[in-house]
């Protein structure tokens, strides 16, 4: 059986800036495979280029045995691939129903079309509300993103993520900056909104990523140390040295 | 709600309109004819401007190239009927428009304008070298074709007949434009020009999106310079210059980009003055030059945004349009 995803040897140079120098793992269908590494170890580069907003310099990337790499973003997420964003990226002026309305209506196929209004669609309406319930922002439905607080704008995000119903997800430090006690409710709301779908996910708060992963790649110098179960890793000594040490 | 209301006042607007040559002179009717005409250029400006962000200083090409074709159609096909004089003009436009709009969808901002300024300034080149085609200076004179319903026929010379033919055709040409905002097109024209790389992370085709409005724009351009040759019966080289971009410009900007009616009552405001201005002085250009300067610099929301902070003093209205974009108004 060939693996759902797999990252083949993947290279980035940003002329002549090696910051991915062959990263190699594989994540199976309904894994929660976790990336962590110290500060600069390309692990956003990395996102980047599953997502598809960069070209790898060479490598592959086998999406259900398909070569994803250097596909636009627009095509890799009508294949199911969906990322949120480490610094929030919304429609800040548009309301949260807006919001999730760009990708429910996209995932629908409402996205040029001259005559159609997406908010008159009720499956569509319908479909935008249980997203926003689901990520918990059902009492600032009307309100513009803008207005929000940090930890809903955070939400928002995931929920914009969700919206165009990936198979795949990949998020990107979704609790980075969110106190302790949002950040538990984060870890609560991931993990149902993800259930049952594969999610990758990038974190530096090492109890998020023992709450939320399965599977544990670290990413060093920009290749992977070691990719295994969260026990493993903790014992490992090489991560212990490259990554917890200075934690 | 906002919806009922404003197709109230759309239908409002018709009867008004339907009203106006029993009220009006002809000079005047004349003159709204016109407004209408510049009207639905304005918004369609507007809606590249206001809506997606884009300036273009070659919005006239299209209004020019709608124009043109219009005139040479019915010079050279004999017997030609009014509805495809018409038609000729826009699919004319639509094919420039998807054409030009391929080249240009990669560019924004000011590269995007400088290539649309190239593109007019070769349009206008044409315009005023092939002289056997478009008459270059002395421009190309028309008589209106009657406009033919199948069962009767109604005879366009008359100016009252005309106006009605454009309050209806440009008229609705112009609310499909207000109802093209509400559309899934619409929106995503306005939610790119909020965040576009959030929308190719949700599956939108931002280049696809940009080319089809352009074109789009360019195509609705082109009905109100068809409409333009029509009405004057006559169409130089001066419908396709880079004056009349500046002209439109003018109109959105004096008017309001922020809202989908400032440009109309941007037409409106710059048809009057030019009329007016140009029977007291030859240097009315200078004036409109003057007015536009200070309304740049003093009220760079234009008339409407005026408009809506009277509306809001009067009547204490928290209106949160007020000082916001198109995108949190429409949306």
């Amino acid at each position: 059986m060939s693996d759902y995803l797999h990252i083949q040897n993947i290279h980035k140079d940003f002329s002549g800036l090696k910051v991915l120098t062959g990263v190699e793992f594989k994540v199976k269908e309904k894994e929660r495979h976790a990336v962590i590494g110290p500060n600069g170890a390309g692990k956003t580069t990395l996102f980047n280029i599953i997502s598809g907003k960069f070209k790898p310099s060479s490598g592959a990337i086998l999406f259900k045995g398909q070569d994803i790499s250097g596909k636009p973003p627009h095509v890799l997420n009508r294949l199911g691939l969906s990322r949120s964003f480490q610094i929030t990226n919304v429609f800040q002026e548009l309301s949260v129903f807006n919001n999730i309305l760009a990708g429910v209506r996209s995932h629908y196929g409402l996205r040029y079309h001259f005559f159609k209004k997406p908010d008159r669609d009720r499956n569509i309406c319908e479909r935008v509300e249980a997203i926003i319930d689901e990520v918990g922002l059902m009492d600032v439905k009307d309100q513009p993103a803008n207005s929000l607080s940090y930890g809903k704008q955070r939400a928002l995000e995931i929920g914009i993520t969700l919206s165009t119903e990936p198979e795949l997800i990949l998020l990107d430090e979704p609790t980075a900056g969110m106190t302790r006690e949002e950040t538990n409710q984060a870890i609560k709301m991931i993990n149902q909104v993800t259930a049952g779908r594969t999610l990758i996910i990038i974190e530096h708060d090492m109890e998020v990523v023992f709450s939320l992963a399965n599977t544990i790649s670290v990413l060093h110098y920009g290749t992977i140390l070691v990719s295994d179960t969260p026990e493993k890793i903790r014992n490992d000594q090489r991560v212990k040295d490259a990554y917890m040490g200075e934690g | 709600m906002k919806q009922k209301n404003t197709s109230f006042i759309i239908i409002a607007l018709f009867l008004a309109g339907a009203f106006m040559p029993l009220i009006l002179k002809q000079y005047h009717l004349n003159m709204l004819t016109e407004i209408i005409i510049f009207a639905l250029f304005a918004v369609s400006y507007n809606l590249l401007l206001g809506y997606a962000g884009l300036l273009s200083f070659g919005h006239a090409m299209f209004f020019g190239l709608g124009a043109f074709m219009t005139a040479v159609a019915i010079i050279h096909i004999p017997g030609l009927a009014l509805w495809n004089a018409i038609l000729i003009g826009v699919v004319t436009t639509i094919i420039a428009g998807f054409v030009i709009g391929s080249l240009l969808l990669r560019h924004k901002g000011a590269y995007f304008a400088l290539l649309t300024l190239a593109f007019n300034a070769l349009f206008y080149a044409v315009a005023t070298k092939w002289h056997s085609v478009t008459g270059g200076d002395d421009g190309l004179s028309i008589t209106r074709p009657d406009l033919s319903l199948g069962f009767t026929s109604i005879s366009m010379a008359s100016l009252t007949h005309f106006y009605y033919l454009t309050l209806i055709i440009v008229g609705a040409a112009i609310v499909f434009c207000w109802y093209f905002t509400h559309t899934a097109m619409g929106k995503t024209v306005l939610l790119m020009r909020e965040n576009e790389e959030r929308m190719k992370f949700l599956g939108y085709n931002t280049n696809i999106s940009r080319l089809l409005l352009f074109t789009f724009t360019g195509a609705v351009a082109g009905l109100a310079g068809s409409f333009y040759t029509l009405h004057f019966q006559f169409v130089s080289i001066s419908a396709i210059s880079v004056d009349m971009t500046t002209a439109v410009l003018l109109m959105a900007f004096v008017g309001g980009t922020k809202t989908f009616w400032g440009p109309i009552l941007g037409a409106f405001v710059y048809i009057i003055l030019q009329n007016y201005l140009s029977n007291i002085t030859d240097r009315w250009p200078l004036f409109m030059g003057f007015i536009f300067v200070s309304m740049v610099l003093f009220i760079p929301g234009g008339l409407s945004e005026v408009i809506m902070n009277i509306r809001q003093r009067l009547f204490g209205k928290k209106d949160n349009n007020g000082g916001k974009s198109a995108a949190s108004e429409e949306v």
